[in-house]
């Protein structure tokens, strides 16, 4: 795989990405793969051998391009780059020396990155106004920033917490683990039990991939069931979002997102889908007894890869859904978020 | 009837009036009152009766029963009020008297039904006034003002864009044309010589909100003209800043949008469009240009039909098209995928003020899941906000002004006239408030429509 990624002479931005994701002491900080990309497009900056403005901006993009095509979740690590390389194109020249600037930038990088680890601390102080005590907290699949506020806010106050299991990946269960082992008390909901729940929770607690310019969220599949089930039971449904995952893009629909594809929902001819069923329920029935301590009576089937694959990995939850944005440059209203980006960007 | 207490009128002995043994002097009192208001009754409905044959709506014949009314079933009123009609009808005379006196009025007006129907008038929208029919030119108009007008007030020239462009083109024709008097300064006469070319213009047509931003635009830069500067130099400068006012925020501003909707358009989708927008036209042929396949629906309404010349264009480009009438609507919205429509002018609130119409469209749009975008540029934006379709709009003249019946059968028979018992009515605008449009597509980005306000601040532009 590294001699694939590898190629002489050039800067393999994608290697230096992994890299940032894998060290070590990053990973204790828990590093996101955004804030790795800023890393890595720093770097870039460096190893360039660009002689102007116009042609360091395209080098960046083409970085930007090549971790997007790279990368299994391209939205959260698409909004990073953007981020960045609008700081670059806006950052004003004063120095002659180009390569001098060069090196400015990225040790402005760097120091982004650094402090942008602060920033769930800092949402995490703001959250804690608005988690009561003895709250129940409903929140969805695996979360950093989420993981940070409730275990802030155990330490002055009493919360329960019920995570959704978050199927296919099953990353609630990591949550699970986590906020076990703090001494949260946590339950694992099924996906499908959200409804059941919702009127048992006081509000509704999720992370981000990305706040767009609409002032909606993209987030894990099953965030947009949520936040509909808690408007129909009128509970508040806030999201937590760094400010490197606002994004100036704008679905209009779920099918308008970059992560969409034709073969995503798409039905298959049935002769070919039968013989695929009869092999899913063969190896799932096989499966069950094989998996150990499960008794045969509680074998469960489960999705084949193909299957899986005709389903989205994120959704999109519109602004009339969201009651508010906790982010580092302070608790904005999904309208307040289009004001934030047009004022950064536009500006 | 229970006799009523007399009611004082003078509001100093308010509480005291409910004593209806108040005695003789103020009864007296209320007779001399009752026998006043009888006077003024007398006079008020023969105004009523002289202004009925002159066509002003017929409110008066009703204000005489009210006294009536109050008067009769209010006995247990005890607090002097404010209207002076009920007080003094304590007797019953004087309350049968008024009631004459409505009757009167009222027989008045029914004896003359011609001028009762002309009396009332359009009860709805009378507010705006009926269009006018254009004057003979008041005053020192330059002819391409003149022409324009008429070009408005027979509706050759449609569309914010168009308008705002043909008006500019004309203002610059008339500054070229200007000579400044002896002892005054451009900067400042201008404007008093372009006030009145502008009220005609305006008796035309209600000014569009484009027109009135380009015109404000203007006033600035002709008080900001430089002193010094020789007239023809002034003049040019002026010309040259209307032509980059048209080029930046009306065309490049165009070419950014067409090329910002384009994209929204996929290859299978299905495009929903209302009435002829200029700017969605331009999006839909760019899209087509740059190789997506699509189709349009193309939705319509009388009387203006612009929606033929769109699909005419929009077919010999290429596209398939689909055409049909607004109220055809709720079959074909299931098939949509997006809905593109343009906008007269956008507000603060992000409400949208296009053709008659549109507001339908968005609505039966968001019920069914369809995202709403609408492509507006930002010299659209006006800083008021209208909460809907009544206060501010525009009435279409009668006629067959848009040629919009088929050549088949006679114009007359198909034409609808004002009748004695028919009042027609025909508002151009409509109001689509920001709930049921899902993305405002201008030049400077895709905005919700409820963050519009943010967008003229942070780019510091005084609009």
């Amino acid at each position: 795989m590294t001699a694939d990624m590898a190629r002489s002479g050039d800067f393999d931005i994608y290697a230096t990405f992994e890299r940032f994701l894998q060290d070590d002491q990053l990973i204790i900080s828990k590093i996101s793969p955004p804030l790795a990309a800023i890393l890595s497009l720093a770097e870039a900056i460096v190893k360039s051998n660009a002689g102007t403005m116009f042609e360091l901006v395209q080098a960046l993009n083409d970085g930007a391009e090549e971790l997007k095509r790279r990368s299994l979740n391209p939205i959260s690590l698409n909004a990073g780059c953007e981020l960045f390389i609008a700081f670059v194109t806006l950052f004003p020249h004063e120095s002659d020396n180009f390569a001098e600037l060069k090196k400015e930038l990225e040790q402005q990088g760097r120091k982004y990155a650094t402090e942008a680890i602060s920033f769930r601390d800092k949402i995490a102080e703001l959250a804690l106004g608005f988690i009561k005590d003895d709250s129940v907290i409903l929140t969805h699949s695996h979360s950093r920033v989420v993981l940070k506020a409730l275990l802030h806010a155990h330490k002055t106050k009493r919360i329960s917490v019920y995570v959704t299991e978050s199927r296919p990946r099953g990353l609630g269960l990591k949550t699970y683990e986590a906020l076990t082992a703090a001494g949260i008390p946590c339950t694992v909901v099924l996906d499908s039990a959200v409804a059941y729940v919702m009127d048992q929770v006081d509000f509704v607690l999720v992370g981000s991939e990305a706040v767009v310019e609409s002032g909606g969220l993209i987030n894990y599949v099953g965030s947009n069931q949520m936040a509909i089930i808690a408007k129909a039971g009128n509970k508040p449904f806030y999201a937590l979002a760094e400010s490197y995952k606002f994004h100036r893009l704008f679905p209009l629909s779920q099918y308008d997102l970059p992560t969409h594809n034709p073969n995503i929902l798409s039905f298959t001819t049935p002769t070919q889908s039968a013989g695929q069923d009869g092999k899913t329920a063969t190896t799932a029935s096989a499966k069950g007894p094989a998996s150990p301590g499960t008794p045969p009576s509680l074998a469960v089937a489960a999705m084949t890869q193909e299957q899986i694959a005709k389903n989205p990995g994120v959704d999109y939850t519109r602004p009339d859904l969201i009651s508010l944005v906790f982010s580092d440059v302070g608790i904005l209203t999904p309208e307040g978020v289009s004001q934030y980006l047009v004022g950064m960007f536009a500006g | 009837m229970v006799p009523a207490p007399i009611l004082d009128v003078h509001p100093p002995n308010g509480p005291s009036a409910g004593e209806p043994s108040t005695g003789q002097p103020k009864s007296q009192k209320a007779m001399t009152k009752a026998e006043r208001r009888e006077l003024q009754e007398q006079q008020r409905a023969a105004k009523a009766a002289k202004t009925a044959a002159n066509g002003v709506n017929g409110k008066q014949p009703g204000k005489p029963k009210d006294p009536a009314a109050p008067a009769g079933g209010g006995a247990a009123k005890q607090k002097p009020s404010r209207a002076p009609e009920s007080q003094p009808k304590s007797a019953t005379p004087a309350m049968a008297r008024a009631t004459e006196k409505a009757k009167a009025g009222q027989a008045s007006t029914t004896a003359d039904p011609m001028a009762s129907t002309q009396a009332r008038g359009l009860l709805i929208f009378s507010h705006f006034g009926l269009p006018k029919p254009v004057s003979a030119a008041k005053g020192d108009i330059h002819p391409a003002i003149a022409r324009l007008a008429l070009q408005f007030s027979t509706f050759k020239i449609t569309g914010a864009n168009a308008r705002c462009i043909a008006t500019l083109t004309a203002f610059k024709t008339v500054i070229q044309d200007y000579v400044t008097p002896p002892n005054h300064t451009l900067s400042r006469h201008l404007m008093t010589y372009l006030s009145p070319q502008i009220s005609h213009l305006v008796a035309a047509r209600p000014m569009s909100v484009t027109m009135g931003n380009a015109i404000r635009q203007l006033k600035l830069d002709i008080s900001g003209t430089d002193f010094d500067l020789p007239e023809q130099d002034a003049k040019d400068a002026l010309c040259r800043q209307i032509d980059t006012y048209i080029r930046e925020r009306i065309i490049i501003a165009d070419q950014v949008i067409q090329e910002t909707a384009s994209n929204k358009i996929k290859d299978g989708d299905v495009i929903l469009t209302y009435a002829r927008s200029s700017v969605v036209e331009g999006v839909l042929l760019e899209a087509h240009t740059s190789g997506r396949n699509f189709s349009v629906i193309i939705v319509d309404s009388r009387p203006m039909l612009e929606g033929k010349r769109l699909a005419a264009i929009l077919s010999e480009a290429g596209i398939q098209c689909t055409y049909l009438l607004l109220p055809a609507l709720g079959s074909v919205i299931s098939e949509v995928s997006t809905v593109f429509v343009g906008a007269h002018s956008i507000h603060t609130n992000g409400a949208v003020y296009s053709r008659a119409g549109t507001a339908l469209v968005a609505m039966m749009a968001k019920r069914h899941s369809v995202p709403v975008v609408v492509c507006c540029e930002t010299y659209k934006f006006s800083e008021t906000i209208q909460l809907d379709s009544f206060t501010k709009n525009e009435l279409a003249p009668l006629g067959d002004l848009f040629s919009s019946f088929p050549n088949t059968k006679p114009r007359e028979s198909l034409t609808l006239e004002n009748a004695p018992s028919l009042e027609i009515l025909n508002p151009l605008y409509d109001l689509t408030p920001p709930t049921f449009v899902t993305a405002v597509v201008t030049e400077v980005g895709v905005i919700p429509p409820n963050s519009i306000s943010s967008i003229p601040v942070a780019l510091g532009r005084l609009l």
